[in-house]
C-alpha cells in the first residue's frame, strides 16, 4: 500500500472528547500493531537515559509500549522508570517491554493529571505524546506537569514531538503549504492501517475487506513552537529562565528556574532538554 | 505493576484533595511475589526520597514487618536486602487503592493501577 497524504483536520468540539476518539481510541485499537513497529530507541532519547544518575527514578509520560521502560541497558537496575499512558492496552504491552522475564512498572493515567507527590521524580520524559493533545493550551499544561513533576533543584526534563519538518527517512508525506515558515504547527490526522491478522475485529466482522484505517489526531509543531511551549509553561510556575546562577551571583535563595540543555531537530521530530535549578 | 516503589510515590490528584493524600491505602490486595535483581546502589540512591513511615506501615498491612520503623544510619546488607524485598518483589495485582482524606478508590487490575479520575474529580 502506498504512503498516505496526511490530511489536515480541525479539531471540533469538546478537545477532551476529540482527543478519545481520535487517539486515545485508537491506540487502544492498534496497539498490538502499532507496538511492533516502535521497537528502535531514538538515539538523543537513549543517551540522556544513559546519563541519569544510580537511584534515580523518573515518569515516562505517555509511555505507549514502554520501550524507553527498560533503559539503559548496559546498567539494569540503577534507574526506575514509571510508565503512565492512557491506553490500557498499550500498557499491557509495556509491563513487559524488553524481557518478558522483567515486569515494569506502569500505570493508566492522563498525561494532565498529577498524581503523585510534589516533585517526586529526578527525571521526566515525554515521547511522541504532547503532539495528540488537541489545543495549545492543553500541551502547556501538559508541559507544566512534567516540569512540576521533578525535583526542583535538580530534575531533567525531555520532551520529544513530531515536526511539520519531516525527513526522507519518514514514509509520510508532508502537508503542501505555500507559507515557508508557519508560526504555529498543523493540526492533521494520519492513517494506521491495521493488518487483517491482527486487527480485533477481524474474527468478528469477516464481511470486512481489506484491512481496517484508523485515523488518529496530530498536532505538528512548528520551528520553535516546542521551545516556545516550554518557556510559557515555565513563566506560568514562576520559573526563570537561563543557567544555574553562581555564588558570586548573589540571587535570593530559593530562585527557581530551567536552563535550556538541547533543543533540536531529530528525524523529523523536535526535542527539548530542560535542567531545574534552585538558588541555594 | 504496583510495587511500593511506585505506590511510595502515588497521591490522591482527586479535585481540593491537597491534604493528607498520602499514602493511599490498598484495599483487597492480592500479591504476588517475584524475584527482581538485587542493586544495592540503585536503593541507596533512592533511599533518601523514601517516605519512610509510609512505605513501613504500608509493607506491614501486606504482611510483611522486615522494615525497621527508623531509617538505620548503617545500610548493611540485610536491610539493604529487606528494603530490596519491599520495594522491588512484592507486587499488587488485584485490589485498590482508597485516598485516607477523600475516600476516592484507584482501582488496580491485572497489576495496572487506574489514576484516572472522572471530568467533574479533575482538580
Ligand atoms: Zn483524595
Amino acid at each position: 500500500m502506498p504512503p498516505k497524504a496526511l490530511q489536515a483536520t480541525t479539531v471540533q468540539g469538546d478537545p477532551e472528547t476529540y482527543e478519545d476518539q481520535n487517539v486515545h481510541n485508537v491506540y487502544d485499537e492498534i496497539a498490538t500493531h502499532f507496538s511492533s513497529t516502535r521497537y528502535k530507541p531514538w538515539p538523543i532519547i537513549a543517551n540522556f537515559l544513559s546519563s541519569l544518575m544510580t537511584g534515580w527514578i523518573g515518569l515516562d509520560s505517555g509511555t505507549g509500549n514502554g520501550k524507553y521502560l527498560p533503559l539503559p541497558l548496559d546498567r539494569p537496575g540503577d534507574i526506575w522508570t514509571i510508565g503512565l499512558d492512557r491506553s490500557r492496552n498499550l500498557l499491557e504491552i509495556a509491563r513487559k517491554a524488553g524481557r518478558s522475564d522483567f515486569t515494569r512498572e506502569v500505570l493508566v493515567g492522563n498525561v494532565l493529571d498529577n498524581p503523585w507527590r510534589p516533585a517526586v521524580f529526578d527525571y521526566a520524559i515525554s515521547i511522541a505524546t504532547i503532539h495528540h493533545l488537541a489545543t495549545h493550551e492543553r500541551r502547556r499544561l501538559a508541559v507544566k506537569r512534567l516540569l512540576e513533576c521533578v525535583a526542583p533543584d535538580h530534575g531533567r526534563v525531555l520532551i520529544y514531538v513530531w515536526a511539520i519538518e519531516q525527513d526522507e527517512l519518514s514514509r509520510r508525506k508532508v502537508i503542501e503549504d505555500n507559507d515557508p515558515s508557519p508560526p504555529i504547527g498543523k493540526d492533521v490526522v494520519v492513517p494506521w492501517v491495521l493488518s487483517k491478522e491482527l486487527s480485533k475485529s477481524s474474527t468478528s466482522s469477516k464481511q470486512i475487506a481489506g484491512p481496517q484505517v484508523y485515523n488518529r489526531y496530530y498536532h505538528m509543531f512548528a520551528k520553535g513552537e516546542l521551545l516556545r511551549l516550554v518557556l510559557e509553561a515555565a513563566a506560568e510556575l514562576q520559573l526563570q529562565v537561563g543557567s544555574r546562577p553562581k555564588a558570586e551571583d548573589a540571587v535570593q535563595n530559593d530562585t527557581r528556574g530551567i536552563e535550556v540543555v538541547q533543543d533540536g531537530w531529530e528525524r523529523s521530530n523536535y526535542y527539548v532538554e530542560v535542567r531545574l535549578w534552585q538558588a541555594s | 505493576m504496583v510495587r511500593l516503589i511506585t505506590h511510595n510515590l502515588l497521591a490522591c490528584h482527586a479535585k481540593d484533595c491537597n491534604t493528607n493524600n498520602f499514602p493511599l491505602a490498598f484495599k483487597d490486595a492480592q500479591l504476588e511475589i517475584r524475584e527482581a535483581e538485587f542493586n544495592p546502589e540503585f536503593l541507596k540512591g533512592f533511599l533518601p526520597k523514601i517516605e519512610w513511615t509510609a512505605l513501613v506501615d504500608t509493607a506491614r498491612q501486606l504482611g510483611d514487618t522486615s522494615l525497621p520503623l527508623e531509617q538505620p544510619e548503617m545500610l548493611d546488607d540485610e536491610f539493604l536486602k529487606n528494603l530490596h524485598h519491599v520495594l522491588l518483589e512484592i507486587h499488587v495485582e488485584e485490589g485498590s487503592m482508597t485516598c485516607p482524606n477523600c475516600g476516592h478508590v484507584y482501582p488496580i487490575s491485572n497489576g495496572i493501577p487506574n489514576m484516572l479520575l472522572a471530568e467533574h474529580e479533575i482538580g
